[in-house]
């Protein structure tokens, strides 16, 4: 097996091992995407045979996406070309793609919930019975039955059979077995392998490696918006695809190539093996340790009402931060909200320094949400606004139920002093600002009444350096003060460089990270969802 | 939009007077458009301007104050209603229950002066008015209720209850309970005059006219300061906006997203009920079936001309209260219908929205 491990500065030769029998159906070459400042897709090469199940592996933020959405018609890309049966093609529209055969499975289904199954199937236009189409996959599904009183799994699968139905010979599966049961996924592997000994061609955009060895013929490792490697499944194995995809080293990379990518080189406090990523232990003793959250036994209900955190134990001293580590869609925000308060629990017992946890009083949260436009801003509304949503409730700013304005402005004035705000007028609506600014917002609001407990979202995601830097110090100045700061990021460099202790959430269960040094491998295993043994 | 005082700059200057250039940049296409209209229904546009203007402003021959009256008495209903309108629609619920409301309002009030009767007459004019705005409050808060706890759209909630208000209204004044006493026509009995508002101009300082201003429409005006009050200066405006503009962020920084869209529609129907009630008891001094001509729906376009903002909503209520009353004495000199007026609203309507949609254009085509 010829691998290109480690080598993405390089342009290197990347000899996909493909059967001499089967021509590519599709190449895909030095696709490039940029978004502003960062580099999504960097001369992408992407191959496909004919009839066979190809795995696209990488971390958020990986580029998978952004590669499948170019291949869909759904993003232009800045250069790079596309061959489809030896043809050169544009897809410059997502009906494009589907003329050329190609459909997309989502991950969030482009179903219409009020209409009927049938209904549904009929707004793709479909060249063949859909109905009669599922019953050969095995799969009776009743016409006349309304979409949003369907379960998640045959929901996916209505959708699936509406692809099919347009009789698309590629198809791509943007992570399928997220929103499924394990045996719902095992019933989705076995219509997959049936496609394709049907002589269609597969894409799974995924990142369980269980998951990818079971069911895949090739996989393809994507790492930071650049070719990894091309291998045959059935020549690789779990640790090797874990190295793959969270790569080596990763501090020392960045500090290497320098690039915005997230990660901020030289924040790294421990000096890191070649190999491992270093998870400092936390030293017991000193009183400032002593305190913070228990949590036992915690079970949330994620919004379709299955278990997005499971039977989850969690401790988080004073003077420490808590990382926890995973690829989205494993329970994060389940797991933040409920430890904010703001989702109600389906069981369990949360402490706070040994008495009852009532999430705002004991202990006063400070609450980094993962998605500020969604949760964290109202961007209509003025940057002052915006970072008075607490404020403007303590009785300090108020006289009878009237608010004191000049006293609230000044302390805007001053928060955006504080967390460096870089505005030339506080009354422009937030949307004004930059992300980086807007993000220092949210960081504001959740540091400026002093909390004990902070719970932060991904809270550097898509800040350039010197934001990142500035809302690390903020984390690290918290710690210092003796709050009890949870970490929930996406981002491996992050967590490594910030935390004191480790652990990763895959299907809404913790994995602490215990060993002194933990092998990157291993914590690409855990993130797969996979067990690490010893 | 900026709520919060701050520095004035030089972009300030710039932002006054653009928007008061932007206004007569309105009118100007307002009157073109009028112009135009007239052309088109055959009238002489000179003296349709002229006739319209007169009514809603007075000339030398007719009188001010008459025509200035009758201006502030057509805008005082379109006032309290576009001020319920605001409140609703700033919270982000888009209630179109302004009619159902004021409707509801004047049946209570009617039903409450009837009930008790017994009382001096300043006492159950106030407990009048009470009891109108809760139940419009009532009529808001049920649409309210419907929507944070069973996730029923206010859009349609509130057309519905619009249509249960005006039909209780038919059956109540038509053989129910609160027809006149002679029991011929649909419509109740005149409210005892000891409980109507008072006439604010005697004729004898107005050219000798009779005018219909009321102390009602001093009620109305003091709404705007007392909405401006509640809506940028104190911790519930501040979380109505909020809710507004992302009720995610309002309940991930643990506001009370449903009790504050509650205490929208309430107040929203409060001051729709209100509305009801000034009108029954400043110029109809009874209910009958067609109560309102729609002032609840006209409401909403008079709340969106008048930008969300109770100020805003001022002028504009005032601009279509001059409207009503100009077109009706269009009406009455032209010979065309009185229908007239609904078409110069439109076309009132048109202008601005038009404007706006230039406006949003070119603000996208220099944004990137």
């Amino acid at each position: 097996m010829r691998r290109a491990r480690d080598t993405v500065a390089a342009p290197s030769p990347l000899v996909a091992p493909s059967d001499p029998s089967s021509e590519p159906v599709l190449r895909m070459q030095g696709i490039t995407k940029r978004y502003g400042a960062t580099l999504a897709l960097d001369q992408v090469d992407f191959s496909v045979n004919r009839g066979e199940i190809h795995a696209l592996l990488g971390e958020n933020g990986a580029g998978k996406s952004t590669l499948m959405h170019v291949l869909s018609g759904l993003t232009r890309p800045d250069a790079g070309a596309i061959w489809l049966e030896g043809r050169e093609v544009r897809l410059t529209s997502p009906r494009q793609a589907r003329a050329h055969g190609i459909a997309m499975v989502h991950q969030h289904f482009t179903l219409v919930p009020a209409f009927t199954v049938a209904e549904n199937l009929q707004l793709d236009r479909p060249v063949v019975d859909p109905i009669e189409r599922a019953r050969s996959l095995g799969w009776s599904l009743d016409p006349q039955a309304r979409v949003h009183a369907l379960p998640v799994g045959a929901q996916q699968r209505v959708e699936i059979v509406k692809a099919l139905a347009t009789d698309a010979r590629l198809l791509i599966f943007d992570e399928p077995t997220a929103v499924l049961s394990p045996p719902e996924v095992e019933e989705l592997f076995v219509v997959l392998r049936r496609l394709r000994d049907e002589g269609r061609t597969i894409i799974l955009i995924a990142h369980k490696l269980a998951e990818i060895l079971a069911v895949s013929d090739r996989v393809t490792v994507l790492r930071r918006g650049r070719n990894v490697v091309v291998c045959r499944t059935a020549e690789t194995s779990a640790p090797e695809l874990a190295g793959w995809m969270i790569g080596a080293p990763r501090a020392l990379d960045a500090a290497a190539d320098g690039d915005g990518g997230g990660s901020v080189a030289g924040e790294v406090s421990d000096p890191v093996s070649p190999a491992s990523h270093a998870v400092p232990v936390p030293a017991e003793g000193p009183a400032s340790r002593a305190g913070g959250l228990v949590v036992r036994g915690l079970t949330v209900p994620g919004d379709r009402g299955e278990h997005a955190i499971r039977m989850l134990d969690l401790q988080v001293r004073r003077g420490e931060i808590s990382g926890i580590g995973g690829v989205d869609g494993n329970g994060q925000t389940e797991l933040a909200e409920a430890l904010a308060g703001l989702r109600p629990i389906a069981g369990g017992q949360l402490q706070w320094d040994g008495g009852p946890f009532r999430p705002g009083v004991t202990p006063r949260i400070g609450y980094i949400p993962q998605d500020r436009r969604r949760a964290g801003l109202a961007v209509t509304l003025s940057i002052a606004e915006n970072l008075l949503f607490d404020a403007v409730r303590e009785p300090e700013f108020r006289i009878g139920p009237f608010l004191r304005r000049g006293a609230l402005y000044r302390h805007a004035l001053a928060l955006a002093r504080q967390f460096d705000i870089r505005t030339g007028d506080l009354n422009l609506p937030a949307s004004a600002l930059s992300g980086g600014n807007q993000q220092k917002i949210v960081v504001a609001r959740a540091f400026r009444s002093d909390p004990e407990l902070i719970i932060a979202v991904n809270p550097t995601r898509g800040l350039d350096i010197g934001a990142t830097r500035f809302v690390h110090a903020q984390l690290r100045r918290a710690r210092e003060r003796g709050a009890a700061v949870v970490l929930i990021s996406t981002d491996l460099d992050e967590l490594m460089a910030l935390s004191d202790r480790a652990a990763i959430l895959a299907s809404g269960q913790l994995t602490e990270l215990s060993q002194q040094a933990v092998r990157t491998a291993d914590i690409g295993l855990l993130m797969g969802g996979m067990r690490v043994s010893g | 939009m900026s709520d919060l005082p701050g520095p004035d700059t030089p972009d300030r200057v710039a932002l006054v007077f653009w928007t008061l250039a932007r206004v007569l940049a309105a009118c100007a296409g307002f009157i073109l458009l009028l112009t135009v209209t007239f052309l088109l229904l055959g009238i002489a546009p000179a003296e349709g301007l002229r006739s319209l203007w007169a009514g809603a402003f007075g000339d030398a021959q007719s009188g001010r104050w008459y025509a200035v009256s009758e201006t502030l008495v057509k805008a005082t209903p379109l006032l309290l209603t576009a001020l319920g309108v605001t409140v609703a629609w700033r919270a982000g619920l888009f209630s179109i229950g302004g009619e159902g409301q004021l409707l509801l309002g004047a049946i209570t009030a009617t039903a409450t002066v009837r009930l008790m009767g017994a009382l001096p007459g300043p006492m159950l004019t106030l407990l009048a008015l009470v009891m109108g705005a809760a139940a419009g409050a009532f009529w808001g808060w049920i649409a309210g209720w419907l929507r944070v706890r069973r996730n029923v759209q206010e859009v349609i909630s509130t057309i519905m209850l619009n249509y249960i208000a005006l039909y209780l209204l038919g059956w109540l004044v038509d053989k129910g309970p609160l027809q006149e006493s002679a029991r011929r026509v649909a419509q109740s009995d005149p409210l005892p005059s000891t409980v109507l508002f008072a006439r604010l101009i005697p004729p004898a300082w107005s050219d000798g006219i009779a005018t219909r201003l009321h102390s009602g429409v001093l009620l109305a005006f003091l709404a705007v300061p007392v909405i401006t009050l509640l809506l940028f200066h104190t911790r519930t405006g501040f979380g109505l906006r909020l809710i507004g503009q992302n009720a995610e962020a309002a309940r991930t920084a643990r506001y009370p997203v449903r009790a504050l869209r509650l205490q929208a529609m309430a107040l929203s129907g409060a001051l729709c009920g209100l509305a009801g009630c000034v009108e029954l008891l400043g110029v109809t001094g009874r209910l009958f079936a067609n109560f309102s001509p729609g002032w609840g729906f006209t409401a909403i376009p008079v709340a969106l001309l008048g930008g969300l903002h109770p100020v805003g909503v001022l002028l504009s209520a005032l601009f279509f209260g001059a409207l009503t009353a100009g077109s009706g004495n269009l009406a009455r000199f032209s010979g065309v219908s009185s229908v007239l007026i609904y078409i110069l609203q439109a076309v009132a309507v048109l202008a601005v929205v038009g404007l706006r949609a230039y406006q949003a254009l070119r603000a996208r085509s220099e944004g990137d």
